[in-house]
C-alpha cells in the first residue's frame, strides 16, 4: 500500500509536468488545426535555453522564464508566419505534420551543433530535495514543476477566456470564416495563437530540464508521449490534455512500481486503443470544432 | 664501325643508367609512401560525442607516431569519414575505403552497433579489424577471425572486479541483500545478470530485480520499488542517462545503500558529476578499462601527449581517446614485430601471445574477445579512481558508501 500511495504521488506530480508540455500541442491543434510535432523539440530548446541561463548567468530556471518565454513566443510567431501560414486550409492538418517535423529536425540539428549530443541536466539547489511527510517523500523540484504547470495552464485559460486575443482565438477555433466576417484578423490570431502555444514550451522546457536529463534527441520520445496524451484527452482540448496527462502519470508510475516497467507504457497504450475504439474523439474532445 | 659501336654502347649505357636512376627514384618513392589507414567514425548523430573522442585518440597517435619516424619508416595517413552514427553508412564507408581508396589498413568505429557490420565487411576483404569500442556480445557472436577488441575485457565482464572485491571483505562487511535494476540493452542488463549470478553464489540475496525499457524516462517509481526492501547493495545495469536518473531518484527518496554499482554512466569522469551533482558521486562504484594513472605500457606518453595537444587534466581524458590510441599502439607493435603491415600477417600474429598497450596486456580468443578484466573504479573525494585490484589502485575502496552530498 505504501508503494502504491507513493507511486500515485509521483505519478500526479509527473502528470502535472506532462500536462504543461501537452497544453501547447492542444492549443496549436485547437486554434489552427496544426499537429505540431515540433512541440517536443521546442520543449527541448526551452530546456537548453533555461540550462544556459542557469549555468552561465546563474538565473534560476523559473526566473529565467521571464527571458525565455517571450523569446519562444516570438519564435512561435515567426515559425507560423514563415512555414505554416502558407499551408492551405484543406490540407493544413496533413501538411502541418510534415512541416513541423522538418522544424523539429532543424531544431535538433542546431542543438546538436551548439551543445553536442551528450546529456545535460539543470541541477538547481532544490533539484534533488524532497519533503518527507507521513513516511512519504515529495520531490521539491517536481512540486515546483507541478505548481508552475498549473500556473501556466491557469494563465493560458485566463488569456483564452477573458482577453480580446482569447476571444479572437476562440472565435477562430469555432468558425474562422464567421470570425473573419466579424472583423477578426484570423491570420494574426493564428500567428499569435501559435506563438502562445510555443511559449508554453519555455515553461515546459525549464521544468523538463530540472526533472529529466535531456539531449537534442530527447524530443522523439517526448512527442510520442505528448501526442498520446492529447489524443486521449481529445485533440484540441486543454482540459482533456490535463486529465489525460495526470492519468498517464499515475498509470505509468503505479504499474512501474507495482508490476513491471515494461507494462507501464503498454497499459497506457491499451487504454488509448480502447478509447480510440469506443470514443475516438477522446475524453473531452468535441465532435465539432471549438473544443478549446 | 668501332667508333659507332662505342657511341652506341655509350648511349645504351647512359640510357640504362638513366632508367635505373628513374626506377630507383620511383622505388624509393614507393617505400616512402604513407601507410593509409581508413576509419569510419561518428562525427554526427547519437554517437558524435564519443566518436569525436575516438577521433582525438586516433589523430593524436598518428601525429605522435609520425613525429617519431612513422611505422617501418613510413608516415601514417588517416582517412577518417563520418558515418552519422548509422551502421549502414559505416558499412558503406568501409567498403569505399577498402575498394575505392585502397587504404592499407582499417581501424574500428565507435560502438558495438557499428563495429559488428563494419568488421564483417573488413573480414570479407581480409583486412584486420583492430577496434576500440565494440565489446558487446553480438560483436563476438559474429565469430570474425579478423576482429580484435582493444580493451582488457568484453562488456559483460564489467562487474567481475566488483564481485572479486566483495569477496575480499570480511563476511560481516559484505552486503546481505541486493536489488538489480537494468536497462533492456545488450550492453547493460547482461552485466547485471552476470553479477547477480556471481553474488547469489556468494550468498547475497536478491530482493528485487527488474528490467526497464529504453523509453523509460522516469525511473523514480522503479527505484522506489527497488529500495522498498532496503537492500544493502544496488546494482544498476545502466548505460548513461538511466544511471543519472537512478541516482537522482535515490537522492530524492533519501535512500543511501551501503554499496552502489553502476555498469556505465558513473564511469565518465566528466559527465557523471555534471549530471548528478559533484557532491553526490562519492562512494559509487563502476568499471573502467583505462585510467590515466595506470602503469600500463606507454600510458605516461599518451597522457602527456594528450594534455599537450588538447589541454585539460589527466582525469578529464575521455576513455574513448585512450582506447583509440591503444589501437594505433597495437598496430605499431605488431608491425614492428612482423616487419610488415600485411593484414593477414597482422591477424595471424595477434592471435598469439600477449600484447602490451595502454589498455593493459591484451590477448584474445579466436574471435577477438579479450581475456582480461576491467578495473574497479570508485568516486573518492570527487575523483574517479581505480580502487581494485590493489596493484592498479590509487585509493582504498570505501564502504559503506558515504551519505549523499558528502
Amino acid at each position: 500500500m505504501h508503494i502504491f500511495v507513493q507511486a500515485c504521488i509521483l505519478g500526479l506530480l509527473t502528470g502535472g509536468v506532462y500536462a504543461l508540455m501537452a497544453s501547447g500541442l492542444a492549443l496549436a491543434f485547437g486554434v489552427m488545426r496544426v499537429i505540431n510535432v515540433a512541440q517536443g523539440a521546442l520543449i527541448i530548446l526551452g530546456a537548453y535555453l533555461s540550462y544556459t541561463l542557469y549555468t552561465d548567468l546563474g538565473l534560476d530556471p523559473f526566473v529565467g522564464l521571464i527571458v525565455v518565454t517571450p523569446l519562444m513566443f516570438l519564435l512561435g510567431v515567426a515559425l507560423q508566419l514563415v512555414f505554416l501560414r502558407l499551408l492551405r486550409d484543406e490540407e493544413r492538418e496533413e501538411l502541418s505534420l510534415l512541416v513541423t517535423w522538418a522544424i523539429a529536425l532543424g531544431i535538433e540539428g542546431v542543438l546538436s551543433l551548439a551543445y553536442q549530443t551528450s546529456y545535460r541536466s539543470t541541477i538547481t539547489g532544490y533539484a534533488d530535495k524532497s519533503w518527507h511527510m507521513l513516511g512519504y517523500h515529495i520531490s521539491v523540484a517536481r512540486s515546483y514543476a507541478f505548481i508552475a504547470s498549473f500556473v501556466v495552464l491557469g494563465l493560458l485559460f485566463a488569456i483564452l477566456r477573458f482577453t480580446k486575443l482569447g476571444r479572437g482565438i476562440r472565435a477562430t477555433v469555432q468558425n474562422p470564416t464567421a470570425a473573419r466576417l466579424l472583423g477578426v484578423d484570423t491570420r494574426m490570431i493564428s500567428a499569435l495563437g501559435f506563438g502562445l502555444s510555443v511559449a508554453t514550451a519555455a515553461a515546459a522546457g525549464a521544468v523538463y530540464g530540472i526533472v529529466f536529463p535531456f539531449n537534442p534527441g530527447s524530443h522523439y520520445d517526448l512527442i510520442s508521449r505528448l501526442l498520446t496524451i492529447i489524443v486521449l484527452g481529445g485533440l484540441g482540448s486543454l482540459g482533456g490534455a490535463v486529465v489525460a496527462a495526470l492519468f498517464m502519470g499515475v498509470t505509468e508510475s503505479v504499474f512501474a512500481a507495482e508490476f513491471s516497467p515494461v507494462w507501464s507504457s503498454f497499459t497506457f497504450f491499451v487504454v488509448l486503443i480502447v478509447m480510440l475504439v469506443f470514443r475516438p474523439e477522446g475524453l473531452f474532445g468535441a465532435r465539432v470544432r471549438g473544443a478549446i | 664501325m668501332a667508333k659507332r659501336m662505342i657511341a652506341l654502347f655509350a648511349v645504351v649505357t647512359a640510357a640504362a643508367v638513366l632508367l635505373a636512376a628513374i626506377a630507383g627514384t620511383a622505388s624509393s618513392r614507393r617505400t616512402a609512401s604513407p601507410i593509409k589507414i581508413g576509419v569510419s567514425l561518428s562525427q554526427s548523430g547519437d554517437f558524435s560525442d564519443p566518436g569525436k573522442a575516438v577521433k582525438r585518440g586516433y589523430e593524436l597517435w598518428a601525429a605522435y607516431v609520425n613525429a617519431h619516424g612513422g611505422i617501418l619508416g613510413r608516415q601514417v595517413q588517416l582517412k577518417i569519414v563520418d558515418d552519422a552514427s548509422n551502421p549502414n553508412q559505416a558499412v558503406t564507408n568501409y567498403q569505399t575505403l577498402i575498394t575505392r581508396d585502397h587504404v592499407d589498413l582499417v581501424f574500428g568505429p565507435f560502438s558495438s552497433l557499428l563495429t559488428g557490420p563494419s568488421a564483417t565487411i573488413a573480414n570479407r576483404y581480409h583486412y584486420a579489424f583492430l577496434e576500440p569500442a565494440g565489446g558487446g556480445p553480438k560483436v563476438f557472436a559474429l565469430k570474425l577471425p579478423n576482429l580484435f577488441f582493444v580493451q582488457p575485457a568484453p562488456v559483460v565482464k564489467c562487474g567481475d572486479t566488483f564481485t572479486a572485491y566483495l569477496k575480499t571483505l570480511p563476511a560481516g562487511a559484505r552486503p546481505k541483500t541486493a536489488s538489480y535494476a537494468s536497462l533492456d540493452d545488450p550492453f547493460a542488463s547482461p552485466i547485471a545478470d552476470a553479477m547477480q549470478a556471481q553474488l547469489s553464489k556468494m550468498g547475497i540475496k536478491t530482493v528485487y530485480k527488474t528490467i526497464y525499457p529504453a523509453e523509460t524516462t522516469d525511473l523514480t517509481p522503479i527505484v522506489e520499488k527497488a529500495i522498498a526492501p532496503k537492500p544493502d547493495l544496488i546494482v544498476g545495469g545502466t548505460q548513461s542517462v538511466d544511471a543519472y536518473s537512478q541516482v537522482k531518484a535515490l537522492i530524492q527518496a533519501g535512500y543511501n545503500p551501503k554499496f552502489l554499482f553502476y555498469a556505465n554512466g558513473a564511469n565518465s569522469p566528466v559527465e557523471f558529476p555534471s549530471k548528478v551533482g559533484k557532491g553526490n558521486v562519492n562512494g559509487i562504484f563502476s568499471c573502467s578499462d583505462w585510467t590515466p594513472t595506470s602503469p600500463s605500457t606507454g600510458n605516461k606518453v599518451f597522457v602527456s601527449q594528450y594534455i599537450k595537444r588538447y589541454g585539460g587534466t589527466p582525469f578529464k581524458i575521455d576513455n574513448n581517446s585512450a582506447e583509440a590510441w591503444a589501437v594505433g599502439q597495437l598496430l605499431q607493435t605488431v608491425a614492428a614485430k612482423t616487419g610488415s603491415i600485411d593484414n593477414q600477417k597482422i591477424i595471424t600474429t595477434l592471435h598469439k601471445g600477449v600484447w602490451p598497450t595502454i589498455e593493459g596486456n591484451l590477448s584474445w580468443d579466436a574471435y577477438g574477445a579479450p581475456s582480461g578484466n576491467d578495473l574497479l573504479v570508485e568516486w573518492v573525494n570527487g575523483r574517479l579512481l581505480p580502487v581494485f585490484p590493489a596493484n592498479f589502485a590509487l585509493a582504498k575502496p570505501t564502504s559503506p558508501k558515504p551519505p549523499w552530498g558528502g
